[in-house]
């Protein structure tokens, strides 16, 4: 399980592995999760099997489509991480044949173009997530573990890290029992902030499912309303909960 | 036509002189032929008169016709040469298959056009390509950077050199994203959305966007005007299209500054106005903002982010949307967006159906 160690200074901390970590909230069912990585470029396959050993997933790399389909037909998986550029069968292709045979293995779509044609192709075509290249592998390994979550269990009305507390029905966000009033755009992306808590959050995460945008802006726009975010849930309390991990994108976690 | 009209006019004025000088000619004949029948030889010439003039007429009409059909293909040439960009070059003119000069025109035409069209799609494909080939080393270099930053053993200063690389990777994957975007755009390979858009909720979205943006830069984002408008678009990219503008309009502000957003509706156009203070752009270098990779003065580039392909990309959407774009400056004055929309009569019929 990976851990963030606690800050170093505000806002801003370091981010390791940490191999001994109490708050692991995976299951064991997580921690056997099998996982077929198809993806023809060998180095990038390299880094997303180690990435995902290391949570203990059981990985299988394939380096083109027709071996990945021939793989996905007799081995159950519990998550398939799919490169849509692939030689023989395209990505795209293999995710059609496979929901045509009715095998519902959740996939995470990765492609080198963050277009949203793509995106809403893959979509369509029975993908359960997208990551466009080049992605931060934290963020790859966070979504496969989601994908595998999937369906296991409810989404929670209330979220709470420390003593932060959302409730998703009344919109109402409270600190200590201090109302917190925010503005529609930082409800969004303080719950998708508290859905992943612990994991780190990426500029094009957020963008994506804060604002909906598969494009990327050129502007600063997720980082101003992080900082203003963090003014309203951090400024007057302790600990602080919301942090940025330089060059990789933002985590709320409660510090150990 | 005027020729042949002119023709019938002149024989009728020929054909009424000679009937009005009848009489006197014959009055100065023999009292023995009856003054009302007239001489044969007036008929022949009447009659040979009578069939000239349709005979010159039909002439005049087949010269014409050969004429006309003789130049077509020139004339189809001339049109088609008028019409031909380069993204309708792969269409051929059709040949008439005759052989002449005319054909042969055709054909070698149609092989020069042929030659740059692949010359076009070489370059499409060579850029396609290469934002593929870039972004692969560029994940595998992320995912590098990023396995480093997890080695506790780094010193402060090598990690602060790690994560600065990181930005900077994800900023030249901007590029490329905006690269291939445009690229594809070029290529006609972007399928637009074509649904009903509330062109004033959007704008109301972008202003919040645009005052957390603002608030950073001192600078105050106001909506002035929002009328109601429902378009024909993708709005998915109309999103985009606000956002790059209101971006634009934020960076090249000044502290102390605004950024005012207008939506007007005339009939049938939309007029989109997005204006902010700041230095102004000189009028020499207006005609080149929309140029990729054009960023203004040089000394000024460099204090402003971004990747200088923003307003190529706003181009693209509001042409693609069947619109225009422009750029009002005052140096040192107001710097206004100004985009105007077609809004189709129809549009708020589509939006509940």
């Amino acid at each position: 399980m990976t851990k963030l160690s606690p800050p170093r200074h505000s806002g801003v901390i370091r981010f390791r592995y940490d191999s001994d970590d109490s708050q692991a909230s995976s299951g064991g069912s997580e921690r056997n999760m099998r996982v077929l990585v198809v993806e023809d470029e060998k180095k990038t396959a390299a880094f997303v099997r180690k990435a995902l050993q290391a949570e203990g997933f059981a990985v299988d790399v394939c380096h083109n489509g027709d071996e990945a389909w021939a793989g996905a037909l007799t081995t159950p998986f519990d998550a398939i991480v799919l490169d849509i550029m692939l030689p023989g069968r395209d990505g795209l292709s293999l995710l059609r044949q496979l929901r045509q045979h009715s095998i519902a293995t959740p996939v995470l779509l990765l492609s080198a173009r963050g277009e949203v044609n793509e995106r809403v192709d893959g979509l369509n075509a029975g993908a359960d997530d997208y990551l466009p290249k080049p992605f931060v592998l934290a963020e790859l390994v966070a979504r496969v573990r989601a994908l595998g979550r999937r369906g296991g269990e409810s989404k929670p009305a209330v979220l709470q890290v420390a003593d932060l507390r959302l409730d998703t029905l009344t919109r109402r966000a409270e600190r200590r029992g201090v109302l917190i009033e925010l503005t529609a755009r930082e409800y969004r992306l303080l719950e998708f902030l508290m859905r992943s808590a612990g994991q780190i959050c990426g500029r094009m995460a957020i963008l994506e499912k804060v604002w909906d945008y598969s494009f990327d802006p050129g502007s600063n726009l997720v980082d101003v309303n992080v900082m203003r975010l963090r003014e309203k849930i951090d400024a007057d309390f302790e600990p602080k909960l919301l942090h940025t991990v330089r060059g990789l994108g933002y985590v709320i976690k409660e510090p150990s | 036509m005027l020729l042949v009209a002119l023709l019938a006019t002149g024989a009728l004025a020929y054909y009424e002189l000679v009937i009005e000088a009848r009489p006197q000619a014959q009055g100065a004949q023999p009292a023995g032929k009856s003054a009302k029948e007239p001489a044969p030889a007036d008929i022949i010439e009447i009659a040979m008169f009578c069939s000239i003039i349709p005979a010159v007429a039909l002439a005049l009409a087949g010269g014409w016709w050969v004429m006309r059909r003789t130049l077509a293909p020139v004339t189809a040439l001339t049109q088609a040469a008028e019409q031909m960009n380069e993204h309708n070059l792969g269409t051929p003119l059709p040949r008439t298959g005759s052989g002449d000069e005319l054909d042969r025109l055709t054909e070698v035409f149609n092989a020069m056009t042929a030659r740059l069209n692949s010359a076009f799609a070489r370059l499409r494909e060579f850029t396609l390509h290469a934002s593929h080939e870039l972004k692969t080393p560029l994940t595998v270099m992320h995912a590098e950077l990023e396995n480093w930053l997890r080695d506790d053993r780094l010193a402060t200063e090598q990690r602060q050199r790690v994560e600065s690389q990181l930005d900077e990777i994800q900023r030249l994957a901007k590029i490329v994203d905006s690269l291939t975007l445009l690229t594809r755009a070029d290529a006609g390979q972007v399928v637009l959305g074509r649904e009903a858009v509330r062109l004033d909720d959007l704008l109301r979205e972008a202003l919040a966007d645009a005052e957390s943006l603002s608030q950073p830069a001192g600078v105050t984002a106001t909506l002035e005007a929002c009328d109601e408008v429902t378009i024909l678009g993708d709005r998915h990219r109309l999103r985009q299209l606000l956002l790059n503008l209101c971006d634009n309009a934020v960076k090249y502000n000044q502290p102390g500054g605004k950024v005012t957003l207008e939506l007007h509706r005339a009939d049938a156009r939309a007029e989109l106005r997005i204006s902010n203070t700041g230095r102004g752009i000189p009028p020499e270098v207006l005609p080149k903002v929309f140029d990729p990779f054009f960023r203004g003065d040089a000394s000024h580039s460099q204090a402003v982010e971004g990747c200088g392909l923003g307003l190529s990309i706003a181009r693209w959407i509001v042409t693609a949307h069947g619109g225009t774009i422009r750029i009002a400056s005052e140096p040192g004055g107001l710097t206004s967006a100004i985009v105007g929309l077609p809004v189709p009569v129809d549009a708020d019929r589509q939006k509940t159906s």
